[in-house]
């Protein structure tokens, strides 16, 4: 892995090599900032804080064309997929989240639209030097400058960005912006390792989920369940903006002879993601979907792909309307275990 | 308000034989955060709190109840449940006793006279929230924040949320018990939000809110929070037939939010919880409020005053004006 | 096997054959598919209790049990109820009609490990259609096993599925075959009663043998129950489940049962592992 520096002032000629290449960084303000494509010419200021949608719509879309078709046709067309896209100031718990997800989209057999998109994108992360109130990454495997997922991770030292490829696509942009970019010398990496420690010392929020993947389950009947879900409203913000939910739900959808069949995010709180048609629903409220999504992510998930399905990048706590806060479920998981 | 009282009577309510529990506001788990509390027993009545950082409206959950076949052999449980609310939130449960959503007799009503509430956001913006709690109460001319045991007092223009600076009934319209005797009402400001779109070309709206839209990510927190949402059967969720498509673009997220703006038109009480909730920050109170000012201007009606009364659109009068049919 | 590199797409299939097995609002109605291009239907290979995901084409798609067993030939079954969207799309199908199928998907009954025992298959109403592969399979290698009781049963002899070939085999002395409704009707000449009391009657011993059930929850929970009554342990039963399905391939999330998707680790439990799964009968 090679490490080197980039002058902030040289950051627009560094993103100027990009080009010929989708970009993507976030964008808007504070509460508002999301993932939006970069104007053409133009080098996106990469501020603090996290966007309030997780990049992980570059590699599964809200909402995917799988293939098209005529009705009554028997031919079906796949989309081409898209162009090169490098994602610049990602997160490091939304790049592990990816890693994380690939789990699930490669079990047994690929998932050709996620991986194809995974191929074709490249992700520069940015360390945290300010995590969020909600941010609790140190304690569920991530932290703020964790290289998981990424291609290529800067950290912000001042006036410069320190830049360390993780992947061989992430060597790649270190070649080709060669001129642009110094040597950083030992002083600057041990500047680079002080800055993260202290970013990582600036986490509140934690979980302590020792045991609680094998003892999950075995709270199916706690009343705790009841309590976490009470003033749940069923809506889709936690699973929709948590950068680890990777649900989806598949329709045909048709306008004219002209139709498509499309896949889209779902989300296991609402009622109808489980309900048979018979009318018969396996989880029929909220207190069974609220207990389904905590096992899932910290219990089920971790059972198949040995990694709890959560980065703690805090969106669900932040977002959520009514405060059900995923740190404090655990926190009582924890004692009633 | 005195917070002794109000967890004095909660848990005289709560502790009742007939009410299956009380829903009021609570402390959340960290900085500013307040979580809608189901009170039980006595006991849990003493987490009640009552400040100006309680804008949820809680009246939802009168009809979020996920009501599941009982048992054989096992009684309905018919227990009242106690709501407190605000001004607006009292609004809500008025129009849902006219609408027959509840029965007066399912529901204990504790009013709260609201001097109005901050708007979360902005508090955030301006005075960044932190993980130890801190809590927030209204003084003569204003706000206090208390964090850390220090006090920073905020003049309440500067806080204020939109939907209370628009308020009309800060006093709640129907209650069983109030706490307090009721506020001073104040002069409502001009709804200048819906002013500016109105004022707006028809490109300009038609972009305003093709921009707001394509923001939508579809998590319907918007439909989920609002008191007035509760269709058994909403068509949003209806597959056979399909009549509004999953796939999130704009075309769907207008026709979803549109058809949720009209099927709220005369009953929109303006409580603010669907643009207070929303992810994607989408503006939807405009929306409803403009349809409430089209209402309130073409009909003279406004919902949730009368929970006796007739409810807009679901009533008819022989000498109703029909001129818009020809 | 010739695969399309992309799950999601499915085969084109033809219609060859279809009937009604019940009628009502509710109507069951067996396809016979056969893939329209030829390389698939050679290196199509499904094991009974497999499934499929079948339907139209700007309708959707619905996860179905393959009701045949590969031994029957080169065609594929199905048996649908009409229930919503797409099974409702299904049923407007007829012979020459294309249907759209991808799979096979699942687990299926591990029918070499049951070599040389006596396999025992207990189903009710439609809940018969993943049971009648393991029938068919074991009649076919018929030698391989120790025997084969049938037990079926629905609401009405109406309601009974795969009718004109049970009654075959119910006169069939080889094998112990028995059909049950639960109210008796004139001209009915099996059994009258709920399936696990027929269970209880029929009275199979559990020596080396080997117990499958599938239809509503409520019959499940009482055929379990008078299994062990009957000695059978949970080792020697077997179950298959359904939920909500999209993908077929553990992508999508909907259908698992505490950390069983039941698209990739079922349909087909053994009652060992199912009873340690608490959201296994929600």
């Amino acid at each position: 892995m090679s490490a080197m520096l980039l002058n902030k002032e040289k950051w627009p000629d560094f993103v100027g090599k990009l080009t010929g290449k989708k970009l993507w960084a976030p964008q808007g303000k504070g509460e508002e900032m999301r993932f939006a494509p970069v104007t053409e010419g133009e080098a996106p200021a990469l501020e603090y804080g996290n966007t309030r949608v997780p990049p992980k719509q570059a590699v599964f879309p809200q909402t995917e064309t799988m293939f098209r078709f005529q009705l009554g046709g028997e031919e079906v067309e796949v989309p081409e997929p898209e162009e090169e896209t490098v994602l610049l100031g990602v997160r490091p718990c939304d790049a592990r989240s990816m890693a994380i997800v690939d789990n699930l989209f490669g079990w047994e057999e690929d998932d050709p639209y996620y991986f194809k998109r995974r191929e074709l994108v490249t992700l520069v992360g940015l360390a945290c030097s300010e995590p969020g109130l909600n941010c609790f990454c140190t304690s569920v495997g991530g932290g703020p400058a964790s290289t998981e997922g990424l291609d290529l991770l800067m950290t912000d030292l001042g006036e410069h960005y320190f830049l360390e490829a993780v992947t061989e696509k992430g060597e790649a942009l270190l070649k080709e912006a060669g001129d642009l970019l110094e040597e950083a010398g030992d002083d600057k990496v041990k500047e680079k390792d002080k800055k993260i420690e202290e970013s990582a010392g600036k986490i509140k929020r934690s979980v302590d989920h020792e045991g609680v993947p094998e003892s999950l389950p075995g709270l199916w009947d706690d009343p705790l369940w009841q309590s976490v879900s009470a003033s749940c409203l069923g809506c889709g913000t936690c699973t929709y903006l948590c950068p680890t939910c990777h649900c989806f739900d598949i329709q045909d959808e048709v306008e004219g002879f002209d139709a498509r069949r499309c896949r889209m995010w779902d989300s296991c709180m609402f009622g109808e993601y489980t309900l048979h048609t018979s009318g018969h629903n396996p989880r029929p409220t909220r207190r069974e979907r609220t207990r389904n999504r905590i096992n899932h992510k910290y219990s089920y998930f971790v059972d198949k792909f040995d990694v709890i399905a959560c980065v703690g990048c805090g969106r669900c706590i932040n977002l959520c309307p009514v405060n059900i806060d995923i740190v404090e479920i655990l926190r009582q998981v924890k004692e009633a275990i | 308000m005195d917070l002794d009282k109000l967890r004095e009577t909660a848990a005289e309510v709560a502790g009742r034989d007939d009410v299956k529990y009380l829903i009021g506001w609570k402390k959340g788990s960290y900085g500013y955060r307040i979580a809608p509390a189901f009170v039980e027993d006595v006991e849990a009545a003493a987490e009640l709190i009552f400040s100006p950082l309680c804008t949820a409206n809680l009246a939802t959950y009168l009809t979020l109840v996920e009501k599941l076949p009982l048992p054989r052999g096992q009684e309905p449980d018919d227990r009242k449940v106690a709501l407190m609310v605000k001004g607006c939130d009292s609004r809500a449960v008025a129009q849902l006793l006219a609408e027959k959503g509840i029965h007066r007799d399912e529901v204990i009503v504790i009013g709260c006279p609201c001097p109005g509430m901050v708007d979360p956001d902005l508090l955030a913006e301006k005075y960044p929230e932190t993980e130890e709690p801190a809590e927030l109460k209204w003084s003569d001319d204003g706000f206090v924040i208390v964090r850390d045991g220090e006090e920073t007092a905020v003049p309440r223009d500067e806080l204020l949320a939109e939907k209370c600076r628009l308020c009309r009934y800060p006093n709640p319209v129907v209650s069983d018990i109030m706490l307090d005797d009721p506020v001073e009402t104040w002069e409502p400001a001009e709804d200048e939000g819906v002013t500016e779109i109105e004022e707006k070309e028809v490109d300009g709206r038609w972009a305003y809110w093709q921009e707001q839209f394509s923001n939508c990510i579809r998590c319907y927190s918007c439909r989920n929070v609002c008191p007035l949402c509760y269709c058994q059967d909403c068509i949003l969720d209806r597959l056979n037939p399909t009549w509004v498509n999953r796939s999130v673009n704009f075309s769907e997220n207008t026709a979803f939010n549109i058809a949720r703006a009209f099927h709220l038109a005369g009953r929109c009480i303006e409580c603010g919880e669907c643009e207070r909730v929303c992810p994607a920050n989408i503006p939807l109170g405009k929306l409803n409020r403009k349809l409430a000012r089209e209402i309130r201007d073409k009909y003279g009606f406004e919902p949730g005053l009368e929970p006796e009364g007739e409810p807009f659109q679901a009533s008819y009068k022989p000498d109703d004006p029909e001129d818009f049919i020809l | 096997m010739k695969t399309n590199e992309n799950p999601y797409i499915p085969y084109f299939a033809t219609v060859e054959d279809t009937w009604f097995e019940t009628g009502g609002e509710r109507a069951i109605k067996t396809f016979k598919v056969v893939f329209d291009d030829e390389e698939v239907r050679k290196n199509w290979s499904h094991r009974p209790g497999q499934c499929a995901m079948i339907g139209v084409l700007g309708v959707g798609e619905s996860m179905i049990s393959i009701s045949c067993s590969p031994t029957e030939g080169e065609f594929l079954r199905f048996s649908v109820m009409k229930m919503g969207k797409v099974t409702q799309a299904l049923h407007q199908l007829e012979a020459g009609d294309k249907m759209t199928v991808r799979g096979p998907y699942g687990n299926s009954f591990p029918l070499e490990k049951w070599e040389g025992k006596h396999v025992l298959t207990i189903g009710g109403g439609i809940g018969q259609a993943p049971m009648r592969p393991v029938v068919e399979y074991v009649k076919a290698n018929y030698e391989k096993y120790g025997g084969l009781t049938m037990i079926y049963g629905a609401r009405t002899s109406g309601d009974l599925c795969f009718k004109n070939e049970f009654e075959e085999m119910a006169r069939d002395e080889e094998l112990s075959c028995h059909l049950t409704i639960d109210i008796e009707e004139e001209q009915w000449g099996h059994n009258v009663g709920f399936v696990p009391q027929i269970l209880l009657d029929v009275n199979p011993s559990p020596e080396n043998a080997i117990a499958v059930t599938c239809g509503p929850p409520i019959m499940i929970r009482f055929v379990l129950e008078n299994l062990k009554k009957l000695g059978f342990e949970d080792d020697q039963i077997y179950t298959t489940l359904e939920n909500r399905m999209k993908c077929g391939i553990g992508k999508c999330g909907r259908c698992n049962a505490g950390n069983m998707y039941v698209c990739k680790d079922g349909p087909v439990f053994n009652y060992a592992t199912l009873k340690e799964i608490p959201e296994a009968f929600a």
